[in-house]
């Protein structure tokens, strides 16, 4: 019996140490697909991780403070802090999500991406900490030319 | 997609732009076509996942993405792949200079 049940422990512990190895590739719009549909930033955040509270610190965001076009917002963000996971949300289009990058032992947090904004709004930008702590940066913008037309 | 890859102090910068008209739903409404854009795009050098990045109809058209990581040396392949939402996909490939 004893011997039995170590066996069963075995399976389960190699089934555990795998599973790490899955989630390493996250495609975010399969395992939350909820984030991509929401319309506002708090409910987007809250969809991605469970809670909207996070710290505005630790993480650096720019963009321009007047988009003249909005088909193609720069939006450039770094951050020291160790991480799991970082997302992109808006408050300009009708869902707010942008994207989410899963990070490893390699990655570095310093993205450029350009972006479709409508309308004049706010960015945020949100670290999720090894820690557990969800982090922030955000930007509010005026868009002159609206970006979803095209 | 075109890509490029430079190394420096250990760290290695990509800045890769994927041809894509990313179309919004309510662009694809207007035009009366199907709404189709990226969303997954990852990188991936000797194997590892070096990038790996959801994402969602509000990336500009034509998107360009730059990103970072450690752990690749001079000479090194890095794989970039996208798969939009009607399943396209592509992939290409560049040496870390």
């Amino acid at each position: 019996m004893e011997r039995r049940k170590f066996l069963g422990f075995g399976i389960f512990a190699a089934a555990a140490a795998f599973v790490p190895g899955t989630l390493s590739a996250e495609d975010y719009r399969k395992t939350k697909p909820a984030v991509w549909t929401a319309h506002t930033m708090e409910d987007a955040i809250a969809k991605m991780y469970g809670t909207n509270v996070t710290i505005e610190q630790g993480v650096t965001l720019t963009a321009p403070d007047v988009a003249a076009n909005g088909g193609a917002v720069p939006v450039d963000f770094s951050s020291e802090i160790a991480a799991k996971s970082v997302a992109v949300f808006q408050s300009s289009n009708p869902e707010a999500a942008v994207c989410a990058f899963t990070l490893n032992e390699n990655s570095v947090i310093d993205y450029s991406i350009k972006i479709k904004l409508k309308q004049s709004g706010t960015i945020i930008v949100v670290v999720e900490g090894k820690d557990g702590k969800l982090y922030s940066a955000k930007k509010s913008l005026n868009v002159a030319l609206g970006g979803c037309e095209g | 997609m075109e890509i490029k890859a430079k190394l420096k102090d250990g760290v290695t910068t990509v800045k890769a732009m994927a041809k894509h008209p990313m179309l919004t739903y309510d662009t694809a409404k207007k035009q009366g076509v199907e709404a189709n854009f990226i969303t997954h795009i990852d990188a991936t050098v000797n194997g590892k996942s070096v990038l790996d990045m959801s994402t969602s109809q509000f990336l500009s058209k034509n998107p360009i993405i730059k990103f970072s990581f450690k752990g690749a040396v001079a000479g090194d392949k890095i794989t970039m792949t996208w798969v939009d939402l009607l399943g396209g996909t592509e992939t290409s490939d560049a040496i870390i200079k």
